[in-house]
C-alpha cells in the first residue's frame, strides 16, 4: 500500500497541479492499494478532474481507497463522488452541489436530465434573468458537447459546486481522451506545444473537424465569461489557461493531465447579462 | 414552390438541441426538402437551448452541399429566440469561411507556431 496526500486542493494551477502530480506518481505501478488521503478541502467541482485521473489508475488493477475528514468528506459525500470509493451518499439538503456523475460520450439525454434536474428545476437557484439562465446552461453544454465530439475519451466526468453566498456557480467537466494538443497535431501533422493548442483552440472558427465547420463552441464560452465576468479555466495535457475578470493568462505544467478539464465559473447575480438581445425587446 | 415545415422539437425529441448528432438528423431533413425543390420552414418553436455543436450540424454543413444563393431562397428561420439568432450568424459565417477557404485552417496553425 501506497499513501497519497492532496492537500488544500483548489480550482487553480496548483490544485490542478497536485492532481496531475498522483497520476504521474502511480501511473506505471500495478496492482497496488493506493491508500488516498484528501485534507484540509478539496474544491468539489474538482471531483470530475480526480475521477477522471483515479479512473487511469484503476485501469491497471489498483486500488484506490479514499480518506478525508469533516466539511471536506461531507460534500464529497453529498455530491456522490465518494459513493464511487465505498462511502454511503447523505442528503444534500441544502442542494448546493451538483452531483458528481461519469458518462459515456453519446448519453445526451442523460446529461440533459441531470442538468434539469440538478440546475433547472432546483427552486434554490437564484433568482437569474432568463437570458443569463440560458447563457449559463447553454456554455455548459458547449462544453459537454466539445467533450463529445473531441475527447475520444471513454467517460465525460461532471460535477459542479453552487456557492449560494458568494454567488456563484462552478462547474468542471473532465475527460481522460487525447487532449487538445494530440488531437490537432494529428489532424494538421503539426507539433504544436499544449499551450499552443489551447490557445488555437479557443480561437473562433478553428476546429479539427474535416468535414463540417466548427469551433466555436470555446470561443462563446469565452465571450459570455467575458461578458458575465467570470472565470474560465482548461487544462490540456501539459498546457493550463485561466481567464478571468483580472487576467488571461497560459502556462505549464511539468507533466501532463491525462486528457482535458474544462472549468467555468459564473457569476450568478450578474447585472450585466440582463442586457442580451431577448429581454431588451421584451424591455421595449 | 412549396414549403415543408420542419420541426426540431419533434425531430430532437426535446427542448435541449445540443448534440451534433442530432442537429445531423435536421440536416437530413433540410436536405431532403432543398433537393426536393422545396422551401424547408425550420421551426424552433418550443426548443430552449441551442449549441454550436448541433447548429454546426444541422445547418453549417448545408454549405458544403448547396450555394448561399439557394440556401438562403429555400432555408426559412421561425419561432427563433434573438439569442440564437446570434449564435446561427455566427455558425453561417464559419461554415461559409471553413467551405470556401479549406486553407485558412492550416495557416492558422502555422500563425500560432510563428508567434
Amino acid at each position: 500500500m501506497k499513501k497519497h496526500d492532496l492537500i488544500g486542493v483548489s480550482s487553480n494551477f496548483s490544485g490542478y497541479s497536485q492532481i496531475i502530480d498522483l497520476y504521474h506518481r502511480f501511473k506505471n505501478w500495478e496492482y497496488g492499494e493506493i491508500d488516498l488521503s484528501i485534507q484540509e478541502w478539496f474544491d468539489a467541482n474538482l471531483c470530475s478532474a480526480l475521477g477522471s485521473v483515479l479512473d487511469e489508475l484503476s485501469e491497471d488493477f489498483k486500488i484506490i481507497r479514499i480518506s478525508a475528514e469533516g466539511r471536506t468528506r461531507e460534500i464529497l459525500q453529498k455530491n456522490s463522488f465518494l459513493s464511487h470509493y465505498g462511502y454511503p451518499s447523505i442528503e444534500d439538503r441544502y442542494h448546493t452541489t451538483l452531483q458528481y456523475i461519469k458518462l459515456k460520450p453519446p448519453e445526451t439525454r442523460f446529461f440533459s436530465n441531470y442538468i434539469i434536474t440538478n440546475l433547472l428545476k432546483r427552486p434554490e437557484m437564484p433568482t437569474m434573468s432568463r437570458a443569463l439562465t440560458k447563457k449559463i446552461y447553454e456554455s455548459i453544454f458547449e462544453i459537454f458537447a466539445n467533450a463529445q465530439i473531441h475527447s475520444e475519451s471513454d467517460f465525460i466526468y461532471v460535477c459542479g459546486q453552487f456557492y449560494p453566498q458568494k454567488h456563484k456557480l462552478i462547474f468542471t467537466i473532465a475527460d481522460n481522451g487525447i487532449g487538445f494538443k494530440n488531437k490537432i497535431n494529428r489532424r494538421f501533422k503539426s507539433n504544436l506545444t499544449a499551450v499552443q493548442a489551447i490557445r488555437w483552440a479557443i480561437q473562433d472558427g478553428h476546429s479539427t473537424k474535416t468535414d463540417i465547420p466548427g469551433g466555436i463552441g470555446l470561443a462563446i464560452l469565452k465571450d459570455f465569461i467575458t461578458l458575465n465576468k467570470g472565470m474560465l479555466q482548461i487544462v490540456s495535457n501539459e498546457g493550463f489557461y485561466q481567464k478571468d475578470e483580472q487576467s488571461e493568462f497560459f502556462s505549464y505544467f511539468p507533466d501532463p493531465f491525462p486528457g482535458t478539464v474544462v472549468t467555468v465559473e459564473f457569476r450568478t447575480d450578474d447585472p450585466r447579462s440582463y442586457s442580451l438581445a431577448s429581454e431588451k425587446n421584451e424591455r421595449g | 414552390m412549396e414549403e415543408v415545415v420542419i420541426n426540431i422539437y419533434n425531430i430532437v425529441g426535446n427542448s435541449l438541441c445540443i448534440a451534433s448528432d442530432d442537429g445531423e438528423k435536421v440536416y437530413e431533413q433540410i436536405k431532403k426538402a432543398l433537393n426536393s425543390d422545396k422551401i424547408a420552414k425550420v421551426s424552433f418553436l418550443n426548443v430552449e437551448m441551442l449549441t454550436s455543436a448541433f447548429l454546426n450540424s444541422a445547418i453549417g454543413q448545408l454549405y458544403r452541399d448547396f450555394s448561399e444563393e439557394q440556401i438562403e431562397k429555400q432555408v426559412k428561420f421561425a419561432d427563433l429566440d434573438p439569442d440564437d439568432l446570434a449564435t446561427l450568424d455566427r455558425v453561417k459565417r464559419t461554415a461559409k469561411s471553413f467551405y470556401e477557404d479549406p486553407d485558412r485552417l492550416r495557416k492558422s496553425i502555422e500563425d500560432i507556431m510563428d508567434d
